[in-house]
Parts: C-alpha cells; structure tokens; sequence
C-alpha cells in the first residue's frame, strides 16, 4: 500500500540521489581541474557548491517533517536517519571539493610539480569509492557498502605514499615548498572523500540491516 | 517469570480467535500487544485473568501459568485471580459513586470494614495512580464528575487498590486527549516498579513509548515478540515490519 507517507519518502530518497549527483560533478571537475590546470573549471566547483549546501538545507527540512509528522517506525526510521546521515557527507564532500578546485586554481598559476600521476591515481581510487557508495545507496546494496569500507586503506596507503614523496621533495627543492604544502592538502582532501565514501557506504548498511558498522565494530 | 500462556487456543463458538499463543511475561516488566483490529489482541489479554469466560460460547485449549498456578484449572477460584489479575478497560467506568467509594468498593466486595484501613488505602491508591493531588479536598464527591483522564487514573486507583500482581489494560488511554494519555503513560513507567503490566493498544507510539517487550498478533496468531526497541527499529518478521511501517493493517 503506497501511502502518502511513503511518497514523501520517495521524494526525500530523490533528493538525496540529486544531491549526490552534485557532489560526484563537483569532485570530478575538482580532479579534472587540478590535473589539467584548469582554473575555470576549479572556479565553477567553488561557484557551484552553494547548491550542494542548499540541497542539504531541503533534505534537513524533510528529515524534520517526516520525524515530527509521522513518527515512522523500523525500515523507515532506519531510511530517515540514514539519509540524513548521507547528506551530511555529502555536504561535506562538496566542502573536499572545493578544498581541491581552490589549491587547484593556486597550482595553475604555478610551475607544475612532478606529482600528478600519483595524484591521478589518488583520485581515481577516491571517486570509484564514492561513485561506489552512490550506488550501493540507490540500489540499497550492503555487500557492495562493505566492500568499499575495505576499499578505505588502499586510499589511505596512496595519500600517505603522496605526502611521503612531496615532503622529501620539499627537502630537495626548498622554491617549490609553498606549491609542496598546498598538493599535500589536495591530497589529504582526496583521502577524506574516500572518508566520507565510506560513511555513505556504512550509512546504506544500518538502513538495509539496521546495524551499525561504524568505526569497524561489528564489520 | 510472572505468567505464561502455553499452546494457548481460543474459540468463539466455531471461529478460532487464537492458534498456538506461547508467550511469556516477566516480572516488572511492560509487555504490549499490538495488531490490527480483529487479531486477537484483545481476546488474549482477556483470557489472562479470564474475562473471557463471561461469553457463553467462548472455549480456551492450553494454558496459562500465573507463579506455577494454571488459572484454568476448576479449583481456582476466579474473583481471587481477578483480584491478582487486575483490569483497566478502554473506556473509563466508575462506578456512580463517590470517587472514595469507587476505590474502596473492591475492599468492601472482600469483606475490609476498618476504617482507618479503607482510608489508608484509599489514599495510597490514588496516591499510585497519580491522582491524589487533584482529589484529596474532594474524595466524597461523585466520581462522574472528574475528567475523563482522571476518571481512568480513578479505574487505574481501583485495580490497584486490591493489591493486584498483575495489571491489565485494554487501550487505558484511546479515549483521552493527549495531555491524559501523556499521564496515564508515566503512570506505567512508575506503576512498572511494582507490577507486571500488559497493555494492549492501536497506537504504535504508544507500545514504543512505554513498553519493555512488543508482542505483535496477526489472524489470531502471535508473530513475533521481542525487546520494544528491537521490534520498532528493526524486526526480524517481514510481517511485523509491514505492519508497524503502515503498509498493511
């Protein structure tokens, strides 16, 4: 029985797909700029993420109605707080990338440093990770939610590996120290969309089981 | 555990109202019934202290143990299982009497007449149902005059006033607007400490808000049982989860 309710729902559950399809957009042009130079492109991901906040606003507003209006119960108590959960990390990967487009528009007006094939490779493990937990959630697929969760020390290992390398970069080449700094943190941005990635993942496991994965308990 | 029902089955006339009911209640413990209109929530909480056997055609198969006693057995003797098994019914219903004599009535019926001992009791009656505040100037006036809210805490103060073990109620708050039902469930968080209650009710926030275990009924069959919180956030039965989430009932 398809009940007002659980229209409203379906409507919150849209909301949250639209908002992750923003925030996917906006790390991909957040790479793409970083990697090609491209500090148009980096300015739009900053000019852009104003939506990404405002469709967290919406899904906030949602989130309250639907908890003070209907009191839902179990699979849907469960969808609710999950979703709220989702959005919070997907503001917050909006916030990554625009971490990213702004050290991407300071590096375009810099002489390049030798390191964007590791970050290439960063960013490609990040966004599989979060193109991953998008669909583990629209599709509701646990399995595929703990798989990204295993995902997060191979994104760990790269960001690690990155820093390494730009510090003793750093040593050798004291001019290049200030655009050293600023892809160190580009990287670290990258490592916590991978991050959030997982949270999105863990989130999609307490709504379909109703148990909570977080922090590695119970895994 | 205070009381169990064991293969419990129960007819009207050729219709079966329950199939197979194994559940336990423990001591000190809130245990709510829900399902929809017709499952046999009802039915059951009244065969727990045998309200049941005042329908002529009605027939109970199984049973229930209260501390090792079954109360089926023909040697128990019904007024006393009664007054261990108290009840509170959906509607409020004085008696049309002084609210001192709506609490004291049960004491008379068993045959109390000191005085001092009606009055002390009547007063920690009230007292427990969380009544004696709004009362205690006025004991000797008609209980049809108190408010619908208090006139249940006044039924509430009556089944207590016989020092039941158990407390049954039969949707206690259905009628009342929700400053009473607010109430009457603090009540049942304080009434706990003392008795064993079981509650039967329609609202889904109600049983998540008072009670300590959920039994949920469908067709005269219990489905599933377990911690409150569990059974309202994520229930092992794909029925039970239907119900509670309003996709059927």
């Amino acid at each position: 029985m398809e009940t007002h309710f659980h229209a409203q729902l379906e409507k919150m559950r849209v909301k949250v797909l639209e908002m992750s399809a923003y925030a996917q957009k906006a790390i991909e042009d957040a790479c793409r700029a970083l990697l090609t130079r491209d500090s148009d492109l980096a300015q739009k991901v900053i000019d852009g993420d104003i939506i990404i906040n405002k469709l967290e606003c919406e899904i906030d507003d949602m989130t309250l109605r639907l908890l003070a209006l209907d009191q839902p119960m179990a699979v849907d108590l469960r969808a609710i707080v999950g979703m709220m959960r989702v959005s919070v990390n997907l503001e917050r990967v909006g916030d990554e990338a625009v971490n990213i487009a702004e050290k991407a528009m300071f590096l375009a007006t810099r002489p390049p440093l030798p390191f964007s094939e590791q970050l290439q490779e960063l960013s490609d493990i990040a966004l599989d990770m979060f193109r991953a937990a998008i669909t583990a959630f629209r599709e509701g697929d646990p399995d595929l939610s703990r798989e990204i969760c295993s995902w997060d020390s191979q994104c760990n290992a790269q960001d690690v590996k990155v820093i390494k390398d730009l510090v003793n970069y750093m040593g050798k080449e004291a001019p290049a120290v200030e655009r050293a700094v600023s892809t160190i943190l580009t990287s670290r941005s990258l490592e916590r969309i991978g991050d959030l990635s997982t949270n999105i993942g863990e989130a999609v496991v307490f709504i379909v089981e109703g148990v909570s994965i977080k922090h590695r308990l119970c895994r | 555990m205070k009381m169990y029902s064991k293969s419990l089955n129960f007819y009207y006339g050729d219709f079966q109202a329950l199939h197979d009911v194994n559940l336990e209640f423990q001591k000190n413990q809130v245990t709510a019934l829900i399902g929809p209109s017709g499952c046999g929530k009802s039915t059951f909480l009244r065969c727990l202290n045998r309200m049941n056997d005042l329908i002529p055609i009605s027939r109970v198969e199984g049973d229930i143990m209260l501390e090792g006693m079954n109360i089926y057995d023909a040697k128990v003797d019904v007024v006393e299982l009664r007054r261990r098994v108290g009840m509170v019914f959906q509607k409020p219903n004085p008696f049309p009497k002084t609210i001192f004599e709506n609490v004291a009535y049960g004491l008379r019926v068993n045959g109390v007449k000191d005085k001092t001992y009606l009055e002390d009791k009547v007063e920690e009656s009230l007292k427990h149902a969380a009544l004696w505040e709004e009362v205690k100037d006025r004991l000797h006036s008609s209980a049809l005059g108190l408010s619908g809210g208090q006139q249940q805490r006044l039924c509430i103060a009556r089944a207590l006033a016989v020092e039941p073990e158990i407390l049954l109620m039969d949707e206690p708050a259905s009628a009342l607007d929700p400053i009473a039902t607010q109430k009457i469930e603090e009540l049942i968080h304080i009434l706990k400490r003392k008795y064993t209650i079981i509650i039967v009710t329609h609202s889904m926030q109600q049983a998540a808000r008072v009670s300590d275990v959920t039994a949920f009924f469908y067709m005269g069959r219990l489905i599933e049982v377990g911690d409150t919180e569990k059974m309202f956030t994520r229930p092992s039965n794909k029925q039970t989860e239907d119900y509670i989430t309003g996709r059927f009932g």
